[in-house]
């Protein structure tokens, strides 16, 4: 009888295990998302992050990506600028100018621009005279 | 006999107390939705059952059930699992209800509520099958793969009563009232993206919202929604001010301890015309800059204001425009207030008095050349369920 007893100890473990919610049994199932949060720390690994994910066609991951470089850099004109441009490869020309808008006059990176006239359409550079 | 008996009995009880005990540990793990992707200034969580809210920081793991909140000037964005992002403003309260994801076969099923505050919501994997909905205190946002905001509470009663779609006669409950946009994906969107579709349910009527730009409110409890109609240019600039306070400070604004909530107009008046550079069209009529829309209503974010609509409590215009701020004595910034015992209308969800843009002098611009209150286009009624007000018909060419 006594054979018996790790038997009933096994069941009663596989049942706890069998019971458990997955968090029980993944030990940190966001540690992927941690990557992300990290990119977001810099402006030049947050905007890689995010022409990378433009470039996979992941645009709403990028608009969140840029935005959470945003947070952390809201004074980056050229984060906005670049922001803006994905909005207006999301057809949300309308916000999209609204934040162009904000960062005219900053002194902004040729590129940026550059992007952003790739996906807006001309949208002329403020000093630049065109 | 009797001993074996006992000792069988024994073990079969520190057996069963292994498996309850195992099965309880479980049950008590918080199950893990996502993490703060992004702080600024004051944020905090509440767990579940907690007393007391602890501080919010990078990286740091959101489980089910815990109530985000942000203070005045202070932003949070929320990554979860499916890579699903809450980006909340400044006075904002954000609850993970439900959150159900299988990476594997791409299904998710969320549930969120936002009581109070701006926020934006973007979706995860484009692929995901399953349910999404966000609710706020008096209306129900069905998701299906999109980009969307929302405003709730005074703040959204105050874009709102700005905007020709819903005019500044209509009573909004200033805790409860939503503001709901839709930002994206157009039909002429690029990328792995599907267009975006929301439907917004309040006092049983639906309103479904399928192009960018296009936003509905709901006003207080029991009433139905309006819209949808276009958000203008100054109320989208005013929720996008709310949702990112530091680059509305940063880029165009000033803080305002006054309301504590987020921005007054800057000094603008240093800064260069925005339309006068080439290849950058005048403001269309919609006032989205080289686009056609609304008629006299032109001139986004041009001089001029709220005509007549003091009161802003967060700064009137975050764009600043050109205009230039000046007390209102006469406190003519309550047309949205909910009045006591006037039926549905906010339904004693707050008391009239407490809303905090009609507490002191009101405030409005003025300066522009277009001071004279516009009309009260699509005004409501304050009765239960209003009919929804036409789109008015858009001019947007697509690309600029």
């Amino acid at each position: 009888m006594a054979t018996r007893y790790p038997l009933y100890l096994c069941l009663a473990l596989g049942s706890a295990w069998l019971m458990a919610p997955p968090a029980f049994a993944q030990a940190d199932p966001a540690a992927a998302l941690d990557q992300l949060s990290d990119a977001a720390t810099g402006t030049g690994s947050g905007t890689a992050l995010a022409r990378q994910q433009i470039r996979s066609g992941d645009l709403t991951g990028a608009a969140a990506t840029l935005e959470r470089v945003l947070i952390n850099h809201p004074d980056a004109g050229d984060v906005l600028l670049l922001h803006a441009s994905v909005l207006c490869r999301l057809d949300d020309a309308g916000g999209a100018r609204l934040e162009i808008d904000e960062v005219r006059g900053r002194a902004i990176p040729g590129q940026a621009w550059a992007e952003a006239t790739a996906a807006c359409g001309p949208i002329g550079r403020p000093g630049r005279g065109g | 006999m009797t001993n074996r008996t006992g000792a069988r009995a024994r073990f079969l009880t520190l057996a069963v107390a292994v498996s309850l005990a195992g099965t309880a540990i479980a049950a008590g793990q918080p199950q893990i939705v996502g993490i703060n992707a992004a702080v600024l200034n004051n944020v905090r969580i509440r767990s579940a059952g907690a007393p007391q809210a602890h501080i919010a920081v990078v990286r740091q793991r959101v489980a089910l059930n815990d109530e985000v909140q942000t203070g005045g000037r202070s932003q949070l964005q929320v990554l979860l699992l499916d890579k699903t992002t809450f980006t909340v403003g400044a006075n904002a309260r954000l609850t993970i209800d439900r959150f159900v994801y299988d990476p594997n076969r791409s299904a998710r099923s969320l549930a969120a509520s936002v009581t109070k505050g701006a926020f934006r919501f973007i979706s995860g994997r484009p692929d995901t099958a399953g349910t999404t909905n966000v609710r706020t205190p008096i209306a129900s946002i069905g998701i299906r793969g999109t980009i969307f905001e929302g405003v709730v509470g005074q703040d959204a009663a105050n874009i709102a009563a700005g905007e020709p779609g819903v005019g500044p006669r209509v009573r909004s409950d200033p805790a409860t009232a939503s503001l709901i946009i839709l930002r994206g994906p157009g039909r002429g969107t690029q990328g792995r993206v599907r267009p975006g579709v929301i439907d917004v349910t309040a006092a049983g009527r639906t309103v479904t919202i399928d192009q960018p730009l296009r936003a509905v409110y709901v006003p207080a409890a029991g009433m139905a929604p309006i819209g949808p109609f276009i958000i203008s240019p100054r109320g989208l600039q005013q929720v996008q001010a709310l949702i990112f306070p530091g680059v509305a400070q940063a880029m165009a604004f000033l803080p305002n301890d006054r309301t504590g909530t987020g921005f007054v107009p800057a000094d603008n008046s240093a800064r260069p015309p925005r339309y006068g550079y080439p290849g950058y069209p005048e403001p269309g009529g919609d006032g989205y800059p080289g686009r056609g829309g609304y008629p006299g209503q032109g001139g986004f974010p041009g001089p001029g204001t709220f005509p007549g609509r003091g009161g802003f409590p967060v700064g009137d215009l975050p764009s600043g425009g050109d205009g230039q701020m000046s007390q209102d004595p006469a406190g003519q910034g309550k047309p949205n207030q909910v009045q006591p015992n006037q039926g549905p209308v906010g339904q004693g969800q707050a008391p009239a008095g407490q809303a905090p843009g009609g507490q002191g002098p009101g405030k409005k611009l003025k300066g522009g050349p277009n001071l004279k209150s516009p009309p009260a286009l699509q005004a409501q009624s304050p009765t239960p369920a209003p009919t929804p007000t036409p789109t008015p018909t858009p001019k947007y060419p697509g690309k600029p």
